[in-house]
């Protein structure tokens, strides 16, 4: 039997009208899609696409589809990022004007701004620490992009940033080597364990560092 | 359906806890074929681009600044080697993940132009594989949902097949078809191939070719029709 007995049956009953709106969705979308006239109206139409790919991966409610959906929001968000981006230096190029990345709309020039940010932060950082793992990740990284938004009025020291997003790249690594010591050699799990956590932890704080690299033009203007 | 009747005899394996890897001559064939394409685009230097000039008998010289095509080449091999890693492994899972790898390091490749038309043509291209992501990660997720597993190794075992598998191979085609530009998504593809600098953006077909084959020996693995 494919379905263990403890599952219940109302869960084993889901699966099909959860599929069967996923493909509704779907299908929703493509309309959508071909009866648009703009691209940017196209593209944002197809994320609906992904949403509903992510409804089918979910009906399947197993460990397997859980690590199925991650990569899968991954790529909808890595590729609708990727398009994003061939949309706008398209329009630069046929139109010659440049826009720059992170547009703010209004001047922010409050005293809160200069004095507070480096307390906050700092506490939002450490109580992440404490946590440790996906969710002290989530916190200490609020920290970093709450230090990052309030300074950027008075510049951003960007040589820092890079480092930040050096750290990224080996955190990712530790991560890395964490899960292939869970495979090849399952005896030193704990070691592997805290490898992975620590890495995740460091991975998604310094998540922002790959903004920082990314908006390098617009920190350098400053 | 024996694995060993489509790929010749089971060389080995390589197991890795959950994911296993398996050789057969079928595969180990074209993982060689992947990676020294992929070597040979790592090591050529196709920076000048010599077209014939239409109604005289000149050469048009197009150049690619180097920055750019450091980029694009360093992309192609990233879409090489996730090709040949989509050879040899034993699982739909990975086998779905490479592909979306390759789907997306396409979008990246093209997208380093600055011209117009191939910017329209790649976004197309990009649109068709955003879209195909739902077939293809619906179709393995159906496949889990329907067999219990993802191995192709415990697959292969199964004793029956239901309707559901079949829905769900066909969606895992629809997918890769869409991911990697085949027959009927092929056409903006083709604007792909005009740009400066692109011997090595072949890479993009090798990998099309490739992924369908293996694609091709996985759905009659799942659906065993003999």
């Amino acid at each position: 039997m494919i379905v263990p007995e403890v599952v219940p049956t109302i869960t084993v009953s889901l699966f099909l009208p959860a599929l069967y709106v996923a493909l509704i969705v779907g299908f929703i979308a493509l309309l959508g899609i071909s009866f648009q006239k703009k691209d940017v109206h196209a593209l944002i139409l197809t994320d609906i696409v992904g949403v509903a790919m992510l409804i089918i991966v979910a009906a399947v409610g197993t460990d397997l589809a859980e690590a199925l959906i991650l990569p899968g929001l991954v790529v909808e968000l890595a590729e609708i990022m990727a398009i994003s981006e061939i949309l706008m230096s398209r329009e630069m190029r046929k139109t010659g004007k440049k826009v720059s990345f992170m547009p703010m709309p209004i001047k922010m020039d409050m005293e809160i701004l200069k004095t507070a940010p480096n307390f906050l932060s700092l506490v939002l950082i450490v109580y992440g620490i404490f946590l440790t793992g996906f969710t002290g990740g989530a916190v200490a990284g609020v920290g970093i992009l709450f230090y990052a938004l309030a300074r950027k009025s008075r510049g951003l020291p960007f040589q820092l940033w890079e480092g930040v997003s050096g750290i990224s790249g080996v955190a990712w690594c530790i991560w890395l080597a964490g899960f292939l010591i869970l495979f090849v050699a399952p005896e030193i799990w704990l070691l592997g364990l805290l490898m992975s956590s620590f890495g995740i932890l460091l991975k998604v704080a310094s998540k922002m560092g790959l903004i920082g690299v990314l908006g390098r033009e617009e920190f350098k203007r400053n | 359906m024996d694995i060993a009747t489509l790929g010749g005899q089971l060389l080995g394996q390589i197991p890795l806890g959950d994911i296993v890897l398996y050789l057969t001559p079928f595969n180990l064939f074209m993982f060689a074929g992947a990676l020294i394409f992929t070597t040979l685009i790592a090591i050529s230097r196709t920076e000048t681009q010599v077209e014939a000039e239409f109604g005289s008998l000149n050469d048009n010289e197009v150049k690619v600044g180097l920055k750019e095509f450091k980029i694009r080449r360093f992309l192609a091999v990233v879409c090489g080697l996730a090709t040949a890693g989509a050879m040899i492994t034993g699982d739909v899972f990975n086998f779905t993940l490479l592909v979306a790898l390759i789907g997306i390091v396409n979008i990246g490749i093209v997208s380093a132009v600055k011209q117009i038309d191939v910017l329209n043509a790649a976004f197309q291209y990009g649109l068709i594989a955003m879209i195909a992501s739902l077939p293809l990660f619906g179709g393995a997720a159906i496949i889990l949902a329907s067999t219990g597993t993802l191995s192709i190794l415990e697959i292969a075992q199964l004793s029956f097949t239901t309707p559901m598998m079949f829905f769900a191979s066909v969606l895992l085609l629809l997918g890769i078809a869409g991911e990697t530009g085949i027959a009927p998504f092929y056409a903006t593809k083709a604007e792909m191939f005009r740009t400066p600098g692109s011997p090595f953006i072949l890479i993009i077909h090798l990998s099309s070719l490739l992924v369908i084959v293996r694609a091709i020996e996985i759905l009659l693995i799942i659906n065993k029709p003999f």
